[in-house]
């Protein structure tokens, strides 16, 4: 940053350039009339080619029309030097800029007096209707991302080349102006409207046509009328992403121009410091031009879309649902065994570099083949409009991106990831830096409106990795904790989530603020944070309306959401019930709930514990019995903070009905478990009642020993109503 | 010239107090206004400073026949003595203030009434007054850094921690002129010995001694009082608000909050939340419950839960008139005792809280930090209970509100011009953006609006009519208190309409950066954070506060706290214009102290600028902004 040191001498204010470039374009105006008219005589027509919009710059402006030199002069005086005020004021000085704008189309259409051609290969001059209504749809609609004005040139005319290629890859429109035209026109560059780089003209005032182009998309495409300015500058600032790349040197001519510029809402980028000043977003200084593609696109807020993903194999929803078998498999992260986490983090904009990918470790080159590792990607992002609600929306979206790599398989979220790369892939050359490259590519493009800036950092290394699943593990709790306060009293919708039907078709989750989407991972905030951000996406709101039952948890509404999200396959469900129209199972849930009938309780099993429950089956097994979107009564799939939920079981007596779970999930509930079941029941320290692996595996009677000895509550409850 | 059609008008918001006075009428209340013209004209001596009752030989009142008091003392000697005591009456009621936050964050504990809710903040302070932070508990930290807060107001040697943060210019200045705020009641103690009978009667001393007390409030205790609320209540945001007095619901149990500490209010908001609270009202026949507020607790519960404003200091009366408001429940300072008669006449309950504010007429529930949370229930409750007799046919609650909104603290606004920066070349976290927008003349200026009101001044109508010249003329305002709330019920801070009486380059700037032209910063305290933002705008600009084109304003000041913070915005180099004089035109040196060349300006590089013609205070305030421009020439 250069500090803003005063100067001894009296220096020229940013708004007395204006006015002296306004002031010599006046007197040159004025001039070259006069001559015009000398020569001619004031009924000579004056028009540019191939326009119904007559001089369009003025027309736009003032609503009129000039049909000869003797009304060319008149509006010159009448219209144009009225603007010329010069109070030290913005608005003077953007009148002024649009003063000296006129100016110029006045001059420029001097030229084509008397039928004459000024301009010829390479310079376009004046563009045609045709040239607007060719570029200025896909221009408004966003098509074309937005339109580089570039005035001068670079010292190096390669540089010059350079710039206008960088934005013509981006598919921006590009017009040169000044040595601009010359550098890019020497070097043998293809140039002219197909391309989308138009060379306008070698002198400076010729930027005027590509003013001319924007004002009369605003009236073509933006029914703006003619002479209404207001709204033909909201029109310019909010739809036309146009912004100026000016080289040093400045004259004011061309400072005026950029006065004009930004009235019309277009940023100028330029490398000019003497008597130059700065604006946040309107007047940039950036003296390093080799990054004035980045700093114009981010002034003019151009986010680009991205198509193509560069990495060794293909991307395709195709890929979504296959399959790598163990022996296709080149690595394993695995989750359950290692420490593994995908954690998506909001930033500040100058921590992030956009696109930085870092492999922090050993590359897939660098592992035996058929290695379990532990691996862990972190996606930092920023933006003006993010918010750390959509942290998770796009955490959860990661799942389905990674799956859509040819040959990548992801299953999980949070720290319970599994990925298995296939040997076809490490063969064709895929690294874990492009598991980066697809998370950027695609962070970027489907959250485009709150992202301006992501990296990623992947980190292969065991130990780091330890730590840094604890310090995930904090942030997964603080989002969770912050829906712990809210109740499904408390709110009047609910949401779908149908996040994974590409690989249950039939599973439709509703997600309220007591029950969390089984998979763990989409709690009712994250559902409205997706609703948000894709307002047709998976999470769709559905109002709390038509209650059958306040106790089961039916409703009318759930009802025809999940029959018209299933497409048909469940008919009912209730939101809080095991054994009434439980809610479905996709196949990620992170635990699961059977009965146990000995003791008229519930076991509860989870997805890391690989060992035997009491009902002599493992989670695998119980599993099966519930999984692709069926009902199957007594056997739920749900999240592990459901489980100390007061909604959890609710119809059959609550939480209090658990009579086991693995130590490691008892040892992770016990805090919330406890707080819950001592304020519904009464009971301290409920967890040290359920029994564990520790206590009892597969022999139902051992288990009701137990629960008899801690007198634990299921055994004062009704049997269930099977 | 301009569309000024979306404002509330000042016509409109009498037309409103005027429906309110029709049931002061019906039920024989006495209003400020009549009690206004019952004071008027006021004392002579008392306006000009120059009657001495500071021993019992007088009172001694100077006229040309007698110019000098018993003890010898002239006009001068007594002007500046009162000038003085009326100075560190304010430093003492600020600095008070701020003193409550300190011991109020002594007895913050994790899941207690009062909770640290601004870490990172406390941590940021702590490092800035050299407190080793690492590994310490944060509550453990709150209680060490309440302790040393607390000692900036006794301690024997040395100057204020937070005076530290001034530009090196800035307190070059104050060290040169011995005006280097010491321990705040030193101060203040120091000031009342200078003026007891027999000590100073030399002007320059004394006024010396005013901008000194100054100091010691706007860089002590006002900005304890800021940054340790930060801590405890959050640093504010901008949020969406609404404000004048029809945000009270007629069909709501209606809690007003009045003073200026926002411990209790912050209480009274989170049990008006509580569904246990909101299902007792609706089992005894409202729909719900409002809390609004009036005055500077107003402002805080505004800026950091974007509760209502109801109105400022001459709307105190109001919000009773209406017949719809169950309970104002009040702490410290600028609070009309005349609220217990008034509120006798409806069903109101009129509640003090604070043993610093003890009134007749008034149902006292003390406050105490450990038990904040059984008082503010029993006080939302009381109100709730209380609804059932309010008489309907006095209820009236004048339709007139306006969206604002407010919550642009430094941080806020630091934020808010990161939103404008370019990463590509911008540094974050800084005021540069605005330095570069004064800098190349799209905004000219900056002024810090502030202050009361006061019947001399037609109330609200110089706070606004300011605002709306400074905003055609390309002058973002920045303002706190009881002028905040008069730009927020005239709908200058409503951001989407606001920024259409705005100049282009004002305009342009709003719309860029998603802001009012006129920033809510928060309460008379706060007016410590307009001293940070001009701090730091001055070293990012690398130029001394004094060049920087921003002036200070209070057009309708009315209290002692005013005049304090008059005095420390001129020491901090801020030309501060005024708009009802401050009882010193009795003497010409005093005057010439406070407003000359010869005076302060002298001494800290500003002066006061008294003016009672608002209209020509604005036309001076744009030329002092202009000259600055002129002298860094831009």
């Amino acid at each position: 940053m250069i500090s803003l040191i005063l100067k001894e001498e009296k220096t020229l204010t940013l708004f007395d350039r204006v006015f002296g470039g306004n002031d010599y374009n006046y007197e040159r105006t004025v001039a070259a009339i006069d001559a015009a008219i000398a020569q001619y005589g004031e009924a000579e027509a004056v028009a540019f080619p191939n326009t119904a919009y007559n001089l369009p710059c003025y027309y736009s402006i003032t609503g009129k029309k000039i049909n000869n030199l003797g009304e060319l002069k008149a509006a010159l005086e009448n219209d144009i030097h009225p603007m010329m005020t010069r109070n030290p004021r913005l608005q003077d000085a953007f009148d002024s800029g649009v003063a000296s704008a006129l100016c110029a189309e006045f001059l420029e259409v001097l030229k084509y007096l008397h039928g004459a051609e000024p301009y010829a290969e390479p310079e376009m001059g004046f563009l045609s209707d045709a040239f607007v209504r060719n570029l200025g749809l896909p221009l408004v609609t966003g098509d074309i991302p937005g339109v580089a004005v570039i005035i001068g040139g670079a010292e190096d005319p390669a540089e010059t080349v350079e710039l206008a290629k960088s934005y013509q890859a981006l598919g921006l429109l590009v017009t040169l102006t000044g040595s601009s035209v010359k550098h890019c026109a020497e070097s043998g560059m293809n140039l002219g409207e197909g391309v989308r780089v138009v060379p306008l003209g070698y002198e400076d005032q010729s930027v005027i046509h590509v003013v001319s182009v924007a004002l009369r998309a605003a009236l073509i495409f933006g029914a703006i009328q003619p002479g209404d300015t207001k709204a033909l500058y909201k029109y310019t600032m909010d739809r036309i992403r146009a912004f100026v790349n000016a080289y040093k040197s400045l004259t004011d001519e061309i400072v005026s121009y950029g006065a004009g510029a930004i009235q019309l809402g277009f940023p100028v980028i330029s490398n000019e410091t003497e008597n130059m000043f700065r604006v946040p977003k309107s007047l940039i200084q950036q003296l390093d031009t080799s990054k004035w593609n980045a700093t114009s696109l981010e002034a003019r807020d151009i986010k680009l879309k991205i198509t193509k993903i560069d990495i060794p194999v293909s991307y395709a929803s195709a890929f979504e649902g296959e399959i790598i078998r163990k022996g296709d498999m080149q690595v394993e992260v695995d989750g359950s065994r290692v420490d593994c986490f995908e954690l998506v983090q909001t930033k500040e904009m100058q921590e992030i570099e956009d696109h930085k990918i870092t492999v922090i470790g050993p590359e897939i080159d660098e592992i035996p083949v058929g290695s379990k590792i532990s691996l862990s990607y972190t996606v930092e992002v920023a933006g003006k409009a993010m918010q750390a609600d959509f942290e998770s929306v796009m955490e959860r979206k990661i799942h389905a991106w990674i799956n859509c790599i040819e040959g990548v398989m992801h299953t999980g979220q949070r720290d319970m990831i599994r990925i298995r790369i296939s040997k076809a892939d490490y063969e064709a050359g895929f690294k874990f830096a492009h598991l980066g490259e697809v998370l950027y590519a695609k962070v970027k493009s489907e959250f485009e409106v709150v992202v301006d800036k992501c990296q990623v950092t992947i980190v292969v290394d065991a130990e780091q990795n330890k730590e840094l699943r604890a310090k995930a593990n904090e942030i997964f709790n603080k989002r969770d904790a912050r829906l712990a306060s809210m109740t499904d009293e408390s709110v009047d919708t609910f949401y779908t989530c149908i996040m994974c039907q590409a690989f249950s078709p039939s599973h439709v989750c509703i997600v309220t603020p007591e029950r969390l989407g089984l998979c763990g991972a989409v709690s009712w905030l994250d559902a409205k944070a997706t609703q948000e951000l894709d307002p047709t996406g998976p999470c769709q709101p559905i109002l709390k309306t038509g209650c059958q039952d306040e106790k089961l948890g039916r409703y009318d509404s759930m009802d025809e959401a999940v029959n018209k999200y299933s497409h048909g396959a469940v008919e009912k469900i209730t939101l809080y019930s095991l054994f009434q129209d439980p809610m479905t199972s996709c196949g990620c849930f992170e635990c699961i709930c059977g009965v146990e009938p000995c003791s008229m309780g519930v076991v509860i099993t989870c997805r890391e514990h690989a060992g035997m429950t009491p009902l002599g089956m493992s989670f695998s097994e119980m599993a099966s019995m519930t999984g692709g979107g069926v009902q199957t009564p007594g056997f739920m799939g749900h999240g592990k903070h459901f489980i100390s939920s007061k909604k959890f079981i609710a119809a059959e007596g609550g939480p209090g009905r658990i009579v086991w779970m693995p130590k490691m999930l008892k040892d992770q509930m016990r805090e919330r478990l406890d707080a819950t079941v001592l304020d519904m029941y009464g009971v301290e320290n409920f967890t040290d009642m359920i029994a564990d692996e520790t206590i009892c595996t597969e022999d139902p009677e051992q288990l009701l020993e137990y629960l008899g000895n801690v007198g634990h509550p299921v055994l004062g409850m009704e049997p269930f109503d099977m | 010239m301009k569309d000024w059609a979306s404002l509330t008008t000042i016509e409109e918001m009498e037309a409103a107090t005027n429906s309110l006075l029709e049931n002061a009428s019906k039920v024989g209340a006495d209003t400020w206004q009549q009690r206004a013209k019952n004071q008027t004209p006021h004392c002579g001596f008392g306006e000009g400073g120059t009657c001495c009752r500071i021993c019992s030989m007088g009172p001694c009142r100077i006229t040309p026949k007698a110019p000098r008091g018993i003890c010898g003392c002239d006009v001068h000697g007594i002007v500046a003595r009162n000038y003085l005591r009326f100075t560190v009456g304010g430093t003492a009621a600020h600095s008070d203030h701020g003193r409550e936050i300190m011991h109020t964050l002594h007895q913050t504990r994790e899941g207690g009434n009062y909770q640290v809710k601004d870490p990172e903040k406390l941590i940021r302070i702590a490092k800035e007054w050299g407190v080793e932070t690492e590994g310490k508990d944060i509550y453990d930290l709150a209680h060490e850094m309440a302790e040393i807060g607390l000692l900036e107001y006794g301690f024997p040697f040395g100057e204020q921690k937070f005076a530290q943060r001034a530009p090196e210019h800035t307190k070059e200045l104050w060290r040169k002129a011995e005006i280097m705020p010491r321990a705040i009641d030193r101060e203040i103690a120091t000031a009342m010995h200078m003026t007891h009978m027999g000590c100073s009667s030399l002007p320059e001393a004394l006024i010396r001694q005013s901008l000194r007390a100054g100091l010691s409030d706007g860089w002590g205790g006002s900005m304890m009082g800021t940054e340790f609320s930060d801590v405890m209540f959050g640093t504010p945001k901008p949020l969406d608000t609404e404000a004048n007095i029809g945000v009270m619901e007629k069909d709501n149990v209606n809690i007003v909050v009045h003073g200026h500490d926002p411990s209790l209010s912050e209480m009274i908001v989170y049990y008006a939340n509580d569904p246990e609270m909101i299902a007792y009202a609706k089992s005894l026949g409202a729909k719900g419950i409002t809390v609004s507020g009036v005055c500077c607790t107003s402002n805080e519960v505004a800026m950091r839960h974007g509760i209502p404003m109801a109105g400022n200091f001459l709307n105190q009366e109001n919000v009773v008139l209406t017949g719809a408001c169950e309970a104002i429940v009040v702490d410290v300072q600028c609070i009309f005792p005349a609220l217990g008669p008034l509120s006798k006449c409806f069903h109101t309950k009129f509640i003090t809280t604070s043993p610093i504010a003890r009134m007749p007429d008034s149902e006292f529930i003390q406050f105490h930090a450990e038990t904040a949370g059984e008082n503010a229930k029993a006080i939302v409750k009381m109100a709730i209970e209380n609804f059932k007799n309010r008489t309907p046919e006095l209820v009236n609650i004048p339709n007139q509100k306006q969206k604002a909104r407010v919550g642009y603290s430094v941080e806020a606004i630091k934020k808010v011009l990161d939103g404008v920066a370019n990463s590509q070349v911008d540094e974050f976290g800084s005021t540069k953006p605005l330095v570069e927008c004064v800098h190349s003349g799209v905004i000219r200026g900056a002024v810090a609006m502030v202050g009361c009101n006061n019947p001399k001044v037609r109330p609200d109508t110089a706070h606004i009519e300011l605002m709306k010249k400074m905003l055609e003329n390309d002058i973002i305002v920045i303002t706190t208190g009881c002028s905040a709330q008069a730009a927020a019920k005239a709908g200058l801070m409503d951001p989407e309409k606001a920024k259409e009486y705005c100049g282009a380059g004002l305009k342009r700037v709003c719309e860029l950066a998603g802001i009012p032209p006129v920033l809510h910063m928060g309460s008379c305290v706060d007016i410590s954070r307009m001293m940070v933002l001009a701090s730091d705008i001055a070293k990012d600009w690398g130029i001394n506060i004094s060049q920087v084109p921003v002036v200070g304003c209070a057009p309708e000041w009315m209290s002692e706290k005013a005049v304090s913070i008059g005095n420390y915005v001129v020491a901090t180099g801020i030309e501060t214009f005024l708009g009802v004089d401050p009882y010193s035109k009795g003497s010409t040196e005093v005057t010439e102290l406070l407003q000359g060349e010869n005076g302060v300006t002298q001494w800290v590089e500003a002066k006061f600028v008294v003016d009672t013609d608002i209209d020509a205070l604005g036309d001076k305030m744009i030329a002092c902004i202009e000259a600055k421009r002129a002298a860094l020439g831009i």
